[in-house]
């Protein structure tokens, strides 16, 4: 099992065309994959379902907790970071 | 058609309205959440191109859309039902038997079917999805 705690730092958060690029990155792979959002007692929920992500009121600047189970979790959870630290499809300002 | 070593095909979403620019515009907003390599078929409005339904043109697009795991049709309300139920009723096995009508909103069914689609999940979890986006939860608390 890996876990990672990530930043969302695109503008829209865990919404919509960002929310939906996130959940086709977690449907690559096998793994179990589930996403919470700690800080505000949200989660977790399967990271492969739209509209459990949707449920998670993810906003720019919040962090996630992304857990994945399986042969492939170290691969998954790389590449959602670096989906997520890439802005999941929008700009994003240089982290501080 | 899929090339060797391929993903298994995908589910494929077929959206009915009454008006043609709903159900085009529930799949151009589906394609840019989805991706492109997802099945998407928008059919709006009746033959002659005014507000109705048209099973002929739904069946035509159910059979561009099956890429043999199924498909989910999202649809209005009342006649695109009927007309939806018409067009399976008008298509042959095996693909007659692996369509199903959702009965979730045609607009956060359509996106929310076709996400799900694209990570290849099968029939019947696209449709539950499709069906559970009645009570999406846009962050409006009351």
């Amino acid at each position: 099992m890996t876990t990672a705690r990530l930043v969302v730092r695109n503008p829209s958060g865990l919404h919509a065309r960002p929310a939906a690029l996130f959940v086709r990155t977690c449907g690559r792979f096998a793994s179990k994959i589930t996403v919470g959002n700690p800080a505000a007692g949200k989660g977790p929920v399967d990271a492969k379902s739209i509209l459990s992500v949707l449920t998670l009121g993810v906003s720019s600047g919040t962090e996630i907790e992304v857990t994945a189970e399986g042969d492939d979790a170290d691969a998954a959870i790389a590449a959602i970071r670096e989906a997520v630290d890439a802005g999941l499809g929008e700009d994003v300002e240089a982290a501080t | 058609m899929s090339e060797p070593g391929a993903a298994p095909p995908s589910v494929g979403i077929v959206v009915v309205s009454h008006s043609r620019r709903l159900a085009e515009g529930v799949v151009e907003l589906a394609r840019q959440m989805a991706g492109d390599d997802v099945a998407l078929e928008a059919v709006g409005g009746a033959p002659d191109g005014s507000l109705g339904t048209d099973a002929d043109g739904i069946a035509a697009a159910i059979g561009r859309a099956d890429r043999g795991a199924g498909v989910v049709i999202v649809a209005d309300l009342g006649s695109a039902i009927l007309a939806s139920k018409t067009a399976i009723e008008l298509l042959d096995e095996p693909v007659t038997g692996r369509v199903v009508i959702s009965g979730g909103p045609v607009a956060e069914g359509g996106l929310v079917g076709a996400v799900q689609a694209s990570i290849g999940e099968p029939l019947a979890a696209v449709l539950a999805a499709t069906e559970e986006a009645r009570m999406m939860d846009k962050g409006v608390a009351r």
